[in-house]
């Protein structure tokens, strides 16, 4: 449905989309996802036909972005990021003069509206002025513009910033009941917001992919996979030579806590170390007050990958840090 | 086309939802008064040619202020990105924004027939000259809106917009006025910033005479604007 060739923007000096290239099928939820200023809303941008790129080539629904502008526009749903609306104008106006921007006839028009207003929560401030509105509800208007007229492509731009936690939820479920029928890309810089919705996340810093998978995938990439968090009743030394000896074990690193020692337990690859780990603290008579196993998560993985990128791109001077002035 | 009325639609109604839209429009209408009572009484003439020959000078500022808003505000507000990716050619875009700029003239310009009913009830005007009047105020503040909508695709600016309009328009007329004076250029130059000038132009209009002439100088200008602001904004899609 989306298809993106080696995608470059230059803006003046600078490189804001470097070689971009991705594949989006139909009916699929894609997350964006980088840190600010790594290109998400530029290429969302030149996916709508609003930005040109300098090279490379997108099309969607096998219309081409440059050439085919309108018939793209057609097919595509937009809200673009900060959600700009007119401030003077009505929720229900502002919906109508979207409407009638899409050819929609009156009474399909009316239809939509009054089922947006009702699944994005609208209902209430209708008939407010948009400027008077807070900037959840704004956002909220801002979707419910980009779904009006039913499009097979929705383009989200950050589409939850600025919303209050309900809110979030409710347009999280929102856009998966979307799924299927439409193609949806979101970006984000909120990790948990693609983990819950995304049935594939797309990693951009710099202007490049540096990571795509579905998020189970890419929780599974993540270094060291997981490790075993204990807390027993002993010396951290004690702790520390025993538990070296447990099969499968690679690192361990204990120290004390209030009496208590704390010890993190980073197993071989692939390793399950938790039962064997079980075993030999019971064996050593320990008290033990937790054991648990911690997973990765995706945001660990996220701030990995694109400090790892802002690294690798800063010139060395910047990596130092200055001296402090005596 | 549908979609240019939609537009436009939406510009007009943009002006009345802020009180600058009520500002103008009764600032107007008591100038234009003050203009009409000054040449209004027994012995004087039943006409509206004075006030013609007045609101001529007064469009110069009065227009760019209605103008200045139309593309500039969609871009310093960001809501040129939705507007420019929905379904909407940059046609519609510019025809829309200057039909409302040109709805929202029109309208201003209803105190003036209000003026020309108490010359009716009063005494026995010519209705020719009246009508003629009108008409070149539509032409050239149509010509003006023009200018004012090219000049707001620049810029996010306003003011910017306001004063490069106010610019535009005032190379056509005074400068084409003062220079066309100035004897140590060749007859022919003269004739030609003469030709240019808009207020020697409209002179005729207000005098009750239409002349092709000037109706093709003005209708081609407004064009010219128009498409010159067209591909601006399409260029904004190159950039």
């Amino acid at each position: 449905m989306i298809d993106v060739q080696r995608l470059v923007k230059w803006y003046g000096p600078t490189k804001a989309v470097d070689d971009l290239t991705f594949h989006i099928p139909k009916g699929q939820i894609v997350g964006f996802l980088g840190p600010n200023g790594a290109g998400k809303s530029t290429t969302l941008r030149i996916l709508t036909g609003y930005l040109p790129p300098t090279s490379g080539r997108a099309t969607i629904d096998g219309h081409d972005v440059l050439t085919d502008s309108l018939n793209v526009r057609r097919k595509i749903g937009y809200m673009p990021e900060s959600t700009p609306l007119y401030g003077e104008m009505r929720v229900e106006e502002y919906l109508h003069y979207r409407g009638k921007l899409y050819d929609m006839p009156r009474t399909l028009r009316n239809q939509r509206i009054d089922m947006l207003c009702d699944r994005c929560g609208l209902t209430k401030v209708r008939r407010r002025t948009i400027g008077h509105l807070s900037k959840g509800n704004r956002q909220r208007v801002g979707l419910a513009a980009a779904l009006l007229h039913d499009p097979p492509v929705l383009i989200l731009d950050e589409p939850t910033a600025g919303m209050d936690p309900n809110q979030i939820g409710h347009v999280r479920q929102f856009i998966s009941e979307l799924s299927g029928q439409h193609t949806i890309i979101l970006s984000t810089h909120i990790l948990p917001e693609v983990e819950k919705t995304a049935d594939r996340v797309i990693i951009i810093a710099g202007g490049r992919i540096v990571a795509q998978g579905t998020p189970d995938e890419l929780r599974k990439s993540v270094a060291g996979q997981g490790r075993v968090v204990l807390e027993v009743k002993a010396e951290p030394a004690a702790v520390n030579n025993v538990l070296r000896q447990v099969p499968g074990v690679n690192e361990v690193e204990a120290r004390a806590v209030n009496g208590w020692c704390h010890a993190v337990v980073t197993p071989a690859a692939g390793k399950d170390v938790r039962e064997p780990l079980a075993t030999t603290l019971h064996r050593n008579n320990w008290i033990v007050r937790e054991l648990r196993h911690e997973t990765a998560s995706l945001e660990q993985f996220f701030v990995q990958i694109t400090d790892h990128q802002r690294v690798s791109a800063a010139p060395a001077a910047e990596r130092e840090p200055e001296p402090t002035p005596v | 086309m549908q979609k240019t009325f939609t537009i436009a639609k939406r510009e007009l109604t943009c002006l009345f939802y802020s009180p600058i839209g009520y500002l103008v429009l009764g600032l107007f209408g008591l100038g234009v008064s003050w203009l009409f009572f000054r040449s209004f009484g027994p012995g004087k003439a039943a006409w509206l040619r004075d006030t013609f020959d007045w609101l001529i000078w007064l469009l110069i500022l009065l227009t760019p202020a209605i103008s200045m808003r139309s593309i500039s505000e969609e871009l310093s507000s960001g809501t040129i990105e939705p507007l420019m990716t929905a379904p909407v050619s940059d046609l519609q875009v510019i025809m829309g924004k200057w039909l409302g700029a040109m709805g929202f003239f029109i309208l201003l310009l209803t105190p003036v027939l209000i003026l020309a009913l108490v010359l009716e009830w009063t005494s026995n005007p010519d209705w020719g000259p009246i009508f003629t009047g009108l008409l070149g105020l539509v032409l050239v503040g149509g010509l003006y809106m023009a200018i004012g909508v090219f000049a707001s695709s620049i810029t996010e600016n306003q003011i910017i917009a306001f004063i490069v309009t106010v610019f535009i328009i005032c190379v056509l007329t005074l400068a084409t006025y003062f220079l066309g004076r100035e004897s140590s250029f060749p007859t022919g130059v003269r004739q030609a910033l003469n030709y240019i000038n808009i207020n020697a132009r409209y002179e005729n209009f207000s005098k009750g005479l239409i002349e092709i002439g000037s109706v093709v100088y003005l209708g081609s200008g407004i064009t010219l604007f128009l498409f010159l602001a067209v591909k601006l904004l399409e260029s904004k899609r190159w950039r």
